[in-house]
């Protein structure tokens, strides 16, 4: 489904990936790990497609497409979603309007029918309810004066409501109560664990991948995976730090 | 022949950010036909609906409800407002009048057409008035406002001209407890400048004078608004929002005069700019003079770009980029807009900031 070969990327001149390779296979979900500054979030932000980010080698394959030739949002019509680490407020645009908006933008690229406003909806206070956010908060300008587990929440809602083929989740654990752990792990099953969708999961801990078992685990350090394995690899860098088990 | 108009000039400094180039060359146009009037009245808003085509009265395609046409003498000293002296329109609402929705029409087809308008609200009379202008050429206004005591007035304009120039001078005297909302809307190409002088002289009274000017191309907009506290207890608001596109200029300069005697005033200034292109201008010209010393004024003032963290927001969730920045734009406008009282009449002003906002981005 996914495939990084060799991906060099720079932010401003400085290089923050060197040679990253990486194959996700539909049905998977891989977790990366690894130390502050590793470069996990760069890797987000360049599967994303955002400005600034400049890929200088290597390749990206999503289901055998240029993933580096497309914009963000044709990105995302062809089925990627990227759970931000750190979720952006918009002020005077609200939850419902903003997410109306992208899903039906996907869907028109995609040559689908819009979903009218009642069924958007229906299907915008399913996902709430199953992620355990107020209804209300739909309502509220997207994600302004929401707590920070608030908007990670609302990241999963919205995956949920747009339904992705794969999704890129950027520290969705970070800033979660342990009641809403299960709750966004339960919610990653539902929507993402499918035969014909896959995930990358960044996380610094190991208590997610107890709801959310991976198929492989990596180690990011320094720009480059440097050490893959199954889920006991997660329990291992828990146990013994990163230094240890990366070096 | 630039003197025979004697306008302002740059020198003078409420002034000088201007386009009074923009306003000579519509004066000088030639008249031609103006546009239907049909589209530019807002549906689903019952009312009286009256229509003037390059500044005159059309009896045949409006019906005046109470509004009478009446010679008036511009009593102002005004640069552009007392060139507004002839023949007009006069809203007279008697003590306790129930409210009435009028929209009135100004059409243009080139050349200068002056206009002056009186609305006098008797104690607790309540109105509320839509303007558009369409068309092209110098449309120039003076209106004069007086609210008697816990009279409330509705005041919306919105300066769609497809060229030429709208000047428009308000002044207002507002009474105790009386109330003022006028709200504008430049989204348009014509150039404009929106003169305001609202003076609150009794107590506990409102007046709020704010909008949205969006400009694109080469064009000028300008809004320069006075609010004067000369009574205690009183409150105002200046909202304003500019974007500019291109190499365009907006510009909003706004004052709050608080008089020793207005204890108690409750002022909130909030001037913000959007540049959409580096290459054009907003200026912004936030003033306070208070001479009371129990007063509460809050304001503020910024000039801004598009934050880019939404747009990749937005886009990483499938929006595209045009309307990304399209839905961020209308964002900014909204507070401003989202003061009008009639929902009609705000959906109406929405949807013309975003046709704006499809063509210009
Ligand atoms: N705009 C920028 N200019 C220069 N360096 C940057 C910029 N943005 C990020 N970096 C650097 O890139 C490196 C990788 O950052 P990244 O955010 O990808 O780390 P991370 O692995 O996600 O870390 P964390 O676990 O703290 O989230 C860091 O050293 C960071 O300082
Ligand atoms: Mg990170």
């Amino acid at each position: 489904m996914l495939k990084i070969e060799n991906l060099h990327a720079e932010i401003d001149g400085k290089e923050i990936l060197k040679g990253l390779d990486l194959e996700i296979r539909p049905g998977e979900i891989h977790a990366i790990m690894g130390p502050n500054g590793a470069g996990k979030s760069t890797l987000g932000y360049v599967l994303g497609g955002r400005d600034g980010y400049e890929v200088t080698q290597g390749s990206v394959e999503f289901e055998g497409r240029n993933l580096l030739d497309m914009e963000p949002h044709e990105r995302a019509a062809a089925g990627v979603f990227l759970g931000f680490q750190y979720p952006v407020e918009i002020p005077g645009i609200s939850n419902v309007q903003f997410l109306r908006e992208a899903l039906n933008a996907q869907r028109k690229a995609r040559g689908e029918e819009p979903l009218s406003g009642g069924e958007f909806l229906k299907r915008a206070r399913a996902q709430a309810d199953a992620l355990g956010m107020e209804q209300d908060m739909l309502k509220r300008p997207v994600n302004v004066g929401f707590s920070g587990g608030e908007k990670k929440r609302n990241e999963m809602v919205q995956m949920g409501i747009i339904d992705p083929k794969f999704a890129i989740l950027d520290e969705t654990d970070s800033g979660l109560d342990i009641d809403a752990l299960k709750t966004v792990g339960e919610g990653i099953n539902r929507i993402m664990r499918k035969p014909d969708k896959a995930v990358l999961l960044i996380t610094h801990y190991q208590r997610l991948l107890e709801y959310v078992e991976p198929d492989a685990v990596h180690v990011l350090a320094a720009g480059r995976i440097v050490r893959s394995g199954g889920p006991e690899l997660a329990v291992e860098l828990e146990r013994e730090g990163y230094q240890a088990v990366a070096a | 022949m630039t003197d025979t108009l004697d306008l302002p000039t740059k020198r003078q400094e409420e002034w000088r950010w201007s386009d009074m180039a923009a306003l000579e060359a519509a004066a000088q146009s030639p008249a031609g036909e103006a546009p239907d009037a049909d589209g530019w009245f807002i549906d689903g808003l019952d009312g009286p609906r009256l229509v003037f085509v390059d500044g005159e009265y059309q009896a045949g395609r409006s019906d005046a409800g109470p509004v009478t046409l009446e010679q008036l003498s511009a009593d102002t000293d005004h640069p552009l407002g007392r060139r507004a002296a002839g023949a007009g329109w006069v809203l007279r609402v008697g003590e306790g009048g129930a409210k009435t929705c009028i929209q009135i029409v100004h059409l243009g087809s080139g050349g200068a057409n002056h206009v002056p308008a009186r609305i006098e609200l008797a104690a607790d009379a309540t109105a509320s008035i839509v303007e558009t202008y369409a068309g092209t050429g110098w449309a120039n206004r003076l209106t004069q406002i007086d609210l008697a005591r816990g009279a409330r007035l509705m005041r919306s304009v919105r300066l769609l001209q497809s060229g030429g120039f709208v000047s428009l001078r308000d002044e207002a005297e507002i009474g105790e407890a009386a109330s003022l909302v006028s709200i504008v809307l430049g989204a348009g190409d014509m150039g404009s400048r929106i003169d305001g002088n609202l003076r609150l002289t009794g107590d506990g009274a409102f007046a709020e004078m704010g909008g949205a000017l969006l400009t694109r191309d080469s064009q000028s907009q300008e809004a320069a608004v006075v609010v004067h506290h000369a009574k205690p207890e009183g409150s105002s608001r200046q909202i304003w929002r500019a974007v500019a596109a291109d190499t365009s200029t907006a510009s909003l300069a706004a004052r709050v005069e608080v008089a020793r005697d207005a204890q108690h005033t409750d002022g909130e200034q909030s001037l913000r700019g959007l540049l959409l292109k580096r290459s054009a201008t907003v200026n912004l010209k936030p003033e306070l003079e208070i001479f009371a010393d129990d007063v509460k004024c809050a304001h503020g003032a910024t000039v801004g770009e598009l934050d880019k963290r939404a747009l990749f927001y937005l886009e990483s969730r499938g929006v595209a980029p045009a309307r990304a920045q399209a839905l961020l734009t209308r964002a900014f406008v909204a507070d401003a807009l989202d003061r009008i009282g009639e929902e009609a009449v705000r959906e109406a002003f929405a949807d013309n900031a975003d046709r704006w906002l499809e063509s210009a981005l």
